[in-house]
């Protein structure tokens, strides 16, 4: 995505999701039910091997990113699908476009997937004049109600079930229920059909093998499967860091990645797709075009930011991230949100336009102790911090202010001062704009400590 | 741990995802585990391909060879991994897996023999070239997407049997 | 036994008196304490601001203060410490001199409870406490020292005091440095969300390692009109000295 001048106004949309409560009580019971689960299902597990060595063999691949890339692009090749490069999201959707233009194909259903929300593929598709179908429940909802998904796992977490039954009611002329389990019923019967008689499929992928040419999908509801089994086109759409070197790798993965996300054992089904249908198979699709989605990854991949892409996408982070817990994922007004996503927004799509997104934690540290590739959020955040003050990102004022605390700092005679003028002009200072926070704090004492012995 | 042991473990852990479980060791047990559910279905599609599925005596009024309209699915998969309790859906030698996902109801039948202790041991041995689609199924289809409600059934079966033979 | 204390800005300007009872503490088990002229700031607020030029003045002021002698550096703050701990060496990647006393420091550097139960066992020493008391468990003591036992044990160990684990204890309480005056929005919320979980235990007393977060739990107080003390661990550890 090319940046744009304008910055995401973060601090407003955080504080218009503060004021809905509803939203609120969503995430909160979203955030806590799920870190709960993860606790549970990590514990007496020997968790720490296994981030470890997860992490390892993500960050062997990402050392060798472009000979994984390579690797895999041509037993995919060997295993019967075509595979694409694009460097940035303007070739991606055109390249799934014309795949579609050129079979004549009116229908596409879809497996979620958070790269093609990155690129706004649907939206693209929809202008060529396709009718895309999202099928996993959450982004089914979330697209009938034209919103874009605010948890990476469940996203339309932000929804409680008097909504989702009054947008179903609205839009797809059913008589109101609010049972959750009623109303996947309706939207099982609706996205039925679309299965049976979809022509193409898109689906993204969890992993990509690296030595056998596979795509890995995990998925609770089965919509993977369908996408991936019925209809005879099949365009997978992934980005180039979710290589893993072989099948032998992928147990790691399936240990970690369901009980980060979920809290669950494994998801109920994950299905390793290699090629095309083969000769006396009845399984598979009989086109399969992978298109491989760099988008800014082949930079981020060979600076100092490189660890970032070894994230798995199971959203335990966003799940331990108090400010994520508050104002959910539409707040980021981005793609990805919590605190993978507020440094994978800054490195795609440019210090410009996501600079808000840096205040966006407290750096507490509790993303980093729940990744399950042990990717140091809390440094990775703070490393952009330091890149932002460099770059001039930082208003002027706080500017100025941290050049009066280095000087302050470095000499205990202005330190001291500072201390005086302070306690003298407390009062004053709390009515200027942007030091209210002063407000919160006790007025300085009269005698320091230092003084006081 | 001895093929008894393994069994056991697969079959405690298959539980625990509800699925239902059921031991045999004859074609007579195989049937009988069967009763009910072909007395309450309309239609079940079986491939009746493998020896195990061939021994299935399905009742001639109620089979159905178009899977996209059974409501049960009775076939013998590939295999299974005891520490998950996971089937091994596998499209080798022909078999159209999705067969196992479209119908309401799952019976899947397991050899004891095919059953393996790890993941790593089935993902460990399967080389680069695999089949087209490996599935593994653990459990029946599921969501939580309104409001972390746990549904059954959402697009895949809303009911799993296991039988392991 | 001799420490050398660093106080920390936020005790040296708001909270002298929880620094007279960090001295008070060190002394009673016999602690010879000095107290190093010329501390200012760790230099934390401009670290996680992202300001490294600026934590760097704050990092070469605090080396070239306690730098002088072997003893240990005590200082009631978890956040500090961490600083110290954690953060000094990175700010001098590019000169290794400087780094080598930025580990030098950090090797001496001790969190107060760390300290207290580490090096003078005073969960051992049978302290008494009073009334109900819920504790806090800040973020960068618990995640980047992995401070996580000993405050709990030395509250447990106050005879006639009660200690009542407070749910989501290492929750952040929305401080965060900066992040307090930027997000003053999401910062009172957590705030909010915290006092809530401090009153559910029903004490009389929270209580904590770093006093910015305790700040920012009292501001909760102050604007909700609760009834609860909020207090440094060291002040609780003080009364309780006979």
């Amino acid at each position: 995505m090319t940046s744009t001048a304008t910055s995401i106004p973060f601090r407003a949309n955080a504080a218009e999701a503060l004021s809905n409560s509803p939203l609120r009580a969503a995430m909160r019971n979203a955030t806590e039910t799920f870190a709960k689960k993860r606790t549970e299902a990590t514990a007496s597990l020997p968790i720490e091997e296994w981030r470890t060595q997860a992490s390892d063999t993500r960050l062997r691949v990402l050392e060798n990113l472009g000979e994984y890339v390579d690797r895999f692009s041509a037993n995919a090749v060997r295993a019967g699908a075509k595979v694409y490069r694009a460097d940035n999201a303007e070739s991606a959707v055109s390249i799934v476009g014309s795949i579609l233009k050129d079979r004549a194909v009116q229908k596409v259903v879809k497996s979620k997937s958070m790269v093609t929300e990155e690129i706004h593929l649907n939206k693209y598709l929809e202008t060529l004049g396709f009718k895309i179908v999202e099928t996993d429940l959450g982004e089914y909802i979330i697209q009938i109600a034209g919103e874009g998904p605010s948890h990476i796992i469940v996203p339309a977490i932000h929804k409680d079930r008097k909504q989702v039954g009054r947008l179903f009611s609205e839009k797809l002329g059913c008589e109101y229920t609010e049972d959750p389990a009623a109303l996947t019923k309706i939207a099982k019967k609706i996205l039925r059909d679309e299965f049976l008689s979809a022509k193409a499929a898109i689906s993204g992928a969890n992993f990509a093998v690296a030595d056998s040419g596979s795509l890995v999908i995990f998925t609770n509801e089965g919509n993977g499967r369908m996408c991936t089994t019925l209809p005879p086109l099949h365009i997978a759409v992934l980005s180039i860091e979710k290589m893993i070197p072989s099948l032998a790798d992928l147990p790691k993965f399936m240990r970690l990645l369901p009980r980060s996300a979920t809290g669950q054992m494994l998801t109920t089904y994950m299905s390793v797709i290699t090629g095309t249908r083969k000769a006396g198979e009845s399984t598979g699709a009989e086109e399969l075009h992978i298109v491989l989605v760099d988008n800014g990854r082949t930079k981020i991949v060979a600076g100092e930011y490189r660890e970032m892409l070894k994230c798995i996408r199971c959203g335990a982070c966003l799940n331990a991230c108090p400010v994520y817990r508050l104002v959910g994922g539409h707040a980021y007004g981005a793609t990805y949100p919590g605190p993978m996503g507020i440094v994978l927004t800054t490195l795609l799509e440019g210090m410009e336009k996501a600079h808000p997104l840096l205040d966006a934690t407290t750096l507490c540290g509790a993303c980093g102790d729940v990744c399950p590739v042990k990717v140091p959020l809390p440094e990775l955040l703070h490393k952009l911090r330091e890149e932002r003050v460099e770059r001039g990102f930082t208003p002027y004022l706080e500017r100025q202010g941290m050049v009066g605390f280095g000087f302050a700092a470095e000499s205990p005679q202005l330190f001291s001062l500072g201390q005086t003028v302070a306690r003298v002009f407390w009062p004053l200072a709390k009515k200027i704009p942007g030091l209210g926070a002063l407000e919160r704090m006790p007025i300085p004492a009269q005698i320091t400590f230092g003084r006081s012995i | 741990m001895t093929r008894e042991e393994l069994v056991n473990l697969f079959i405690e852990n298959a539980s625990k995802v509800s699925a239902e479980t059921v031991r045999v060791t004859t074609d007579a047990e195989l049937n009988g585990a069967l009763t009910a559910i072909l007395a309450d279905t309309k239609s079940v599609f079986c491939q009746q391909d493998t020896a195990k599925e061939k021994s299935v005596v399905i009742p001639p009024d109620k089979r159905i060879d178009d899977y996209t309209g059974a409501s049960v699915c009775i076939e013998e998969v590939a295999g299974a991994i005891a520490e998950t309790g996971s089937l091994v859906c596998s499209s080798q030698g022909g078999k159209p897996i999705q067969a196992g996902l479209l119908p309401g109801h799952h019976v899947a039948i397991v050899s004891a023999e095919n059953i393996y202790e790890k993941l790593d041991e089935y993902f460990g041995a399967l080389g680069d070239s695999p089949p087209t689609n490996i599935t593994l199924e653990t459990g029946p289809s599921r969501t939580a997407d309104i409001e972390l409600t746990l549904t059954i059934g959402v697009h895949g079966p809303g009911r799993l049997t296991v039988i392991v033979y | 036994m001799r420490v050398q204390l660093f106080g920390t800005c936020m005790i040296d300007t708001f909270f002298p008196e929880t620094g007279m009872s960090v001295m008070k503490l060190l002394r009673h088990f016999g602690v010879d304490v000095s107290y190093p002229k010329g501390q200012t700031c760790c230099g934390k607020p401009a670290n996680s601001g992202g300001y490294a030029r600026e934590s760097r003045k704050a990092a070469e002021q605090f080396i070239s203060v306690f730098e002088g002698s072997k003893d240990p550096i005590v200082t009631p703050s978890g956040s500090c410490a961490s600083m110290v701990k954690n953060h000094y060496h990175h700010l001098f990647k590019d000169n290794t001199m400087m780094r080598d006393k930025a580990l030098a420091v950090a090797d001496r550097t001790y969190e107060l409870t760390q300290f207290l139960v580490h090096e003078l066992k005073v969960h051992e020493a049978g302290l008494s406490g009073k009334g109900k008391i819920t504790y806090h468990a800040s973020c960068q003591l618990t995640r980047e020292l992995g401070v996580k036992e000993e405050p709990l044990l030395l509250l447990q160990s106050l005879n006639g005091a009660e200690f009542i684990p407070m749910p989501y204890a290492d929750r952040c309480c929305g401080f965060g440095g900066v992040f307090m005056a930027k997000m003053p929005e999401i910062s009172t919320a957590l705030a909010d969300e915290k006092l809530d979980t401090v009153l559910s235990t029903g004490a009389d007393t929270v209580t904590g390692c770093d006093h910015g977060c305790l700040m920012n739990i009292a501001d909760a107080v102050r604007r909700r009109g609760a009834r609860i003390a909020v207090k440094h661990i060291a002040t609780v550890l003080a009364e309780g000295l006979k």
